[in-house]
């Protein structure tokens, strides 16, 4: 993964995190492509003002979304958010209550489904049990008319494209789930559709099948260049896929960013905790100056040093958030630190390339902190009981206001 | 596997005895030699060769079988859309009252589903023979074929329309080309039963028919009420003989059917793992 080197100094590049932990903290797959940046490009879809209500359930309220061409765009949110109702709705399953959905600049909010420019891949994959692979794959072409010996050839590059062409004869049951899950995607890109929706495409592979499908899934979508919008509850696979996230919680978006916006500057709470590991402090502002802000939280307390977040204010209640992997732990305490707390170790997880210390405050609040092992051996390990200093640079908290 | 106990044996062997002995008798007595119907004679087939000089009933036997193909017919198709829409449309206004408008004639006593259809055929003013029968006999054997046809829709996973549809399938060409041969096999099970069920029907045929369209329950009713002939026993045992070829072929298409679906499932869970 190139990209990685493109961040520089970031702190995130864990070294030899590699294998073992699978959060992967990369910017959009291609550098440079940031179509929503640029006010030149209209947006291949458009969710306008999209409200849903199911009786006195509002599964979406005022929903406003562009996603742009060739984008890897995700819907990430707990069950239940209503990502896959947005989802559905685009597909045309669902009836918006009120607002529109454009597809590149048409109304397409009374299309039927069978009318629209999309194909989507199911969470269940929908195959046909009494058509061969095949016939699965070519239903939709047939649909449209198209030649037989057409159908063939697409059929046929299909397959190749997802290594099935030697299933094509099988019925979907004669299939492993790994191969049915590759049916379905073949069966969901042979229209050459123009948008590809993926309701939680991989929930039902196991984690390795999973993270080999990811990469797959990248494949197909850079290939063939389509816009591919994926719903997934699973933040891992949101942020190795995706162009950008959509982060939803009760029927609405919190955040609308790239997977390393998302998980380097969340702007809620909920974010920072919905996406990886946060560690939160809860305190008041005590003062801004020089871009700085001073974090009281707790009486008799050393005030924390941060970053002031633009709209910060004396006196507001704020929350400092942490990754875990940005805390440094030590034995002794740092001279030269804006932040520095002592602690004691209560639990101590080793994974191999990095281990996890739970360090607990003098006010009870536990601390996560992340080290990478990269020694391999250490003159002094940190240990249970032992007691410790937490220390952290002023730029890596993240200062938020709800 | 646990032995029977004496008891568990006895208790089958009663019911079973209860419920085939005089079945039994009949299919015996078919064969019997004698003229007399109780008076046993020495085995032999010949009620089974004077049958086929028996025009009366080999032409009720006819109208019966065409009665029993048409109405089940119309039944299952009847029945199918019944299913379909009390499964695929989910909650609306008045569909409990609807389910139980399909469903009613199941319990409904016979005479009442005979004499209702009579009244109605005599209402319209309709020449009562053949096709009086064939919708009777449609009516009451819809709502089993929706009972068959349902059970298998419950559990039929709905996405798989839905993708039918996302790939270009208007909802005609969706029921034709995916629903209707996924549920076949309860298709085809709940058309058997339909066409047992019509061929062995007595009252609601005696209500609705006309003439010149006599079935064979009739004709043997009738007959039976001028003494039992050794002739009404051989017939009798080919019905029963039929029915049962029925039966048996229309469980176990659905036993197979649901014992595919079972193996898909297993694959995909296995597949998954």
């Amino acid at each position: 993964m190139s990209e990685t080197q493109a961040l520089g100094a970031s702190p995130t590049a864990t070294p030899g995190a590699g294998p073992t932990r699978a959060t992967v903290r990369t910017p959009a797959p291609q550098s440079g492509f940031a179509p929503w940046k640029d006010p030149s490009k209209s947006p291949i879809v458009r969710f306008e003002n999209i409200v849903k209500r199911f009786g006195d359930f509002v599964a979406v309220k005022e929903c406003t979304l562009d996603i742009y061409e060739r984008e890897f765009f995700a819907l990430l949110g707990p069950s239940g958010c209503g990502k896959t109702t947005l989802l559905r709705m685009l597909a045309g399953f669902e009836k918006p209550t009120s607002g529109r959905i454009l597809v590149a600049g048409e109304d397409i909010t009374e299309l039927a489904p069978y009318e629209r420019p999309v194909n989507m891949m199911f969470q269940s994959y929908a195959l046909f049990p009494h058509m061969t692979v095949e016939q699965n794959i070519g239903f939709g072409l047939k649909q449209e008319g198209m030649p037989k010996d057409a159908i063939a050839a697409r059929v046929e590059e299909a397959m190749a494209m997802l290594e099935l062409s030697r299933f094509g004869k099988r019925k979907p049951h004669q299939l492993s789930g790994g191969q049915q899950q590759r049916v379905a995607l073949a069966r969901a890109i042979a229209k050459k559709p123009r948008i590809v929706l993926l309701d939680e495409p991989l929930g039902a592979l196991d984690k390795r099948l999973r993270q080999q499908a990811q990469f797959e899934l990248m494949r197909i979508q850079e290939t063939t260049g389509t816009t591919f919008i994926i719903v997934t509850h699973d933040q891992e696979e949101a942020m190795t896929v995706s162009s950008r996230i959509a982060v939803m919680d009760h029927g609405q978006f919190m955040q609308v960013a790239t997977p390393g916006d998302i998980y380097e500057a969340p702007n809620s709470r909920y974010v920072a905790n919905f996406i990886g590991d946060v560690n939160l402090f809860e305190g008041k502002v005590v003062r801004v100056a020089d871009g700085f802000v001073e974090i009281d939280w707790g009486p008799g307390l050393a005030r924390f040093k941060s970053v002031a977040p633009e709209g910060c204010v004396a006196d507001q209640q704020i929350w400092l958030a942490l990754r875990p992997e940005k805390v440094r732990i030590a034995f002794e305490k740092p001279s030269e630190a804006s932040n520095a707390v002592p602690g004691k170790v209560v639990d101590v997880g080793y994974l191999g390339s990095i281990s996890h210390y739970h360090v607990e405050l003098a006010n009870g609040q536990r601390v996560r902190a992340l080290r990478a092992n990269s020694a391999r051996t250490v003159a002094r390990t940190i240990n249970w009981e032992d007691s410790v200093w937490l220390e952290w640079p002023p730029e890596t908290g993240i200062v938020l206001t709800r | 596997m646990r032995r029977f106990s004496w008891f568990n044996a006895t208790s089958i062997a009663l019911g079973f005895a209860f419920l085939y002995i005089p079945i039994l008798l009949l299919v015996i007595y078919s064969f019997n030699e004698s003229k007399l119907v109780t008076v046993w004679g020495g085995w032999s087939t010949k009620w089974y060769s004077s049958l086929l000089q028996n025009e009366g009933l080999l032409s009720a036997a006819w109208v019966t079988l065409r009665v029993a193909v048409v109405s089940s017919t119309l039944a299952t198709i009847l029945g199918t859309l019944a299913a379909i829409v009390l499964v695929r449309i989910g909650r609306f206004p008045g569909r409990t009252l609807f389910s139980g408008l399909i469903f009613a004639p199941l319990v409904m006593p016979e005479v009442i589903t005979g004499l209702s259809l009579l009244l109605l055929f005599v209402a319209m003013n309709v020449d009562r023979g053949f096709w009086t029968v064939v919708i009777a006999h449609a009516t009451f054997s819809m709502c089993f074929a929706a009972v068959v046809v349902q059970a298998r829709l419950y559990d039929f996973d709905k996405s798989v329309e839905e993708a039918a549809m996302d790939l270009g399938a208007p909802p005609v060409k969706t029921f034709l080309q995916v629903t209707l041969p996924i549920i076949a096999p309860s298709v085809i099970s709940a058309w058997l039963l339909s066409f047992t069920l019509s061929l062995d029907d007595l009252v609601i045929a005696s209500f609705a028919t006309g003439p010149g369209a006599t079935t064979l329950p009739m004709k043997i009713y009738s007959q039976v009420r001028l003494g039992v002939t050794p002739e009404i026993n051989a017939v009798s045992t080919i019905m029963i003989g039929l029915v049962t070829i029925g039966v048996i072929f229309a469980s176990y298409t659905t036993k197979r059917a649901s014992a595919r679906q079972e193996r898909e499932m297993k694959a995909v869970d296995a597949g998954a793992k």
